[in-house]
């Protein structure tokens, strides 16, 4: 079942960027354009994303800005915010409002700058982050971004055995894709004792469990499936699955979970008529190494309990037998968060077109995208196939 | 609303941990909601916690936001059926007892303290 088509993707390299939000956004857009072959004619809304371009760069009501420096002043455009799901929730509304006929063809896409670029240092933009953390009974305590997701972690650990080494197993194969990735933050192999001897940053994260501040944006051109066959290379979306849970953390019923990625992922597949046993890869929300293992198990790649020895044993590898963030996830890749979500399905297109070089998934016919927002308390699950 | 976040804070201030119970599914909750999230019942009356329970997760942060200064531990504390964020001391790790022992007051808020028991 297919409810809309994607024919037409780009993506800025994730990393460091001078150029504003705007400029960075032009440019994916612009490479979208012409990966599908279309003008600004051919498309019929903006479904924007940016999560903290008011706090971080003072730049608000973005949506017309950033559609005015790609000819698309006019029609429709709308700005998403859903922390670091934010673009991904953007692209669930496209698909259904190409689904339902209220556009034809329609931009998605988001934007990001994180880096000192902002004219922001580690200590004010680690409050920033923060802020997607519950204003009154989270933020209080001190808590950070590293924190929310190492109280997952921790008590994940506690339930399974889940180890450091496991963990740090992530960093380094993430780290081995993003070499493969030429729009990837890092290009460097690591080791796991690097992650190990790396600072704490959090326990039982280090330096080296943690994505990147990164600058950055993607966008993709999403139609119907009945104008698809129009275009030259579609990818197909099977289904988009989007849940919410409680906040804060401490109402989560078991926080290591992650019940919003179970939910949308059960949804996703379901639209789709698929399972998770069908998909030949997934790229996954890593911002930090457990939160890879927690996504691993909600998804269904593995048992509750299995992610951590499967990371260690390579399974997740490009050529293991469940591979997970080919693209570097956002640990090497970067993670401009606005961008994050629709450049996840960029690199499902690419694979899925057979296209993406020397981390290409051999023969990739299906495969899940999974982006979270906040402490997990919003996930966005997206299943995308092959056209036939 | 059965609890407000004024109420919350005063409370704690005042050595006293406030949450809501819901009547219709026994749901209990370590901060305000105006509607049971388990079952819709918008009933939910304010109790008061326990002040004593059992660390359920825990981290130590060493690289803080501005306005704090690390290293810290911040922990979620399981009170008979809730739980809380707070900061920790004591060097406690999960499965620990832990009792409230006073507030954190940083940047004209108030966070719960627990410390071993
Ligand atoms: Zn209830």
């Amino acid at each position: 079942m297919t409810r809309a088509s994607v024919v037409g993707a780009d993506m800025t390299t994730f990393g460091v960027h001078e150029r504003t939000l705007t400029e960075l956004f032009a440019t994916a857009a612009l490479g979208a354009y012409d990966d599908a072959g279309v003008g600004p004619d051919d498309i019929d809304a903006l479904y924007f994303g940016n999560a903290m371009g008011g706090q971080t760069e003072n730049d608000t009501h973005l949506a017309p800005a950033v559609a005015a420096q790609i000819g698309l002043a006019g029609i429709p455009c709308q700005r998403f915010e859903d922390a670091c799901a934010t673009s991904s929730n953007a692209f669930k509304n496209a698909v259904e409002a190409v689904e339902a006929g209220v556009h034809d063809t329609v931009l998605v896409g988001g934007v990001e700058r994180c880096t000192p670029e902002t004219g922001l240092g580690t200590g004010e933009m680690t409050r920033i982050f923060a802020s997607a953390s519950d204003r009154y009974y989270e933020q209080p305590t001190g808590l950070t971004f590293p924190g929310v997701f190492a109280l997952h972690t921790k008590r994940h650990m506690h339930e399974y055995g889940t180890t450091e080494e496991q963990l740090a197993h992530v960093a380094v194969k993430n780290h081995a894709n993003g070499t493969r990735n030429p729009n990837a933050h890092f290009g460097k192999e690591i080791t796991v004792e690097d992650v190990l001897d790396s600072p704490v940053v959090a326990d039982p994260f280090r330096l080296m469990d943690c994505c990147p501040f990164s600058d950055g944006a993607s966008a993709v051109v999403v139609t119907s499936d009945e104008n698809a066959d129009s275009f030259d290379n579609p990818v197909d979306v099977g289904g988009v699955g989007h849940a919410t849970d409680i906040v804060p953390l401490s109402a989560k019923p078991v926080v290591q979970a992650t019940q919003a990625a179970r939910d949308a992922a059960s949804q996703a597949y379901e639209q789709a008529e698929t399972s998770a046993d069908e998909m030949d890869f997934a790229e996954v929300h890593d911002c930090f190494t457990g939160a890879e293992v927690m996504a691993s198990e909600a998804i269904g790649f593995f048992e509750d309990g299995e992610g951590g020895p499967a990371a260690a044993e390579g399974r997740t590898a490009i050529d293991g037998d469940r591979p997970i963030n080919p693209s570097g996830g956002l640990k090497a890749k970067g993670h401009p968060i606005g961008a994050t979500g629709t450049g996840q399905i960029v690199e499902l297109t690419e694979h899925l077109r057979n296209n993406a070089g020397e981390r290409q998934i051999d023969g990739a016919e299906r495969a899940v995208a999974h982006n979270l927002g906040g402490d997990a308390a919003t996930t966005v699950v997206t299943v995308m196939e092959a056209r036939e | 609303m059965s609890l407000s976040h004024a109420e919350w804070v005063d409370a704690l201030r005042d050595g006293d941990l406030l949450g809501v119970r819901c009547p219709d599914c026994g749901t209990v909750y370590g901060t305000p909601f105006a509607v049971c999230n388990e079952c819709g019942s918008r009933d939910v009356e304010m109790t008061e916690l326990p002040t004593a329970g059992e660390v359920y997760t825990e981290t130590t942060v060493e690289v803080s936001p501005v306005g704090f200064d690390a290293p810290y531990q911040v922990g979620i504390v399981q009170l008979d059926g809730a739980r809380v964020t707070g900061r920790l001391t004591g060097e406690v790790g999960i499965g620990d007892r832990v009792v409230l022992d006073g507030v954190l007051e940083a940047n004209d808020e108030v966070a719960p303290v627990f410390t071993a028991e």
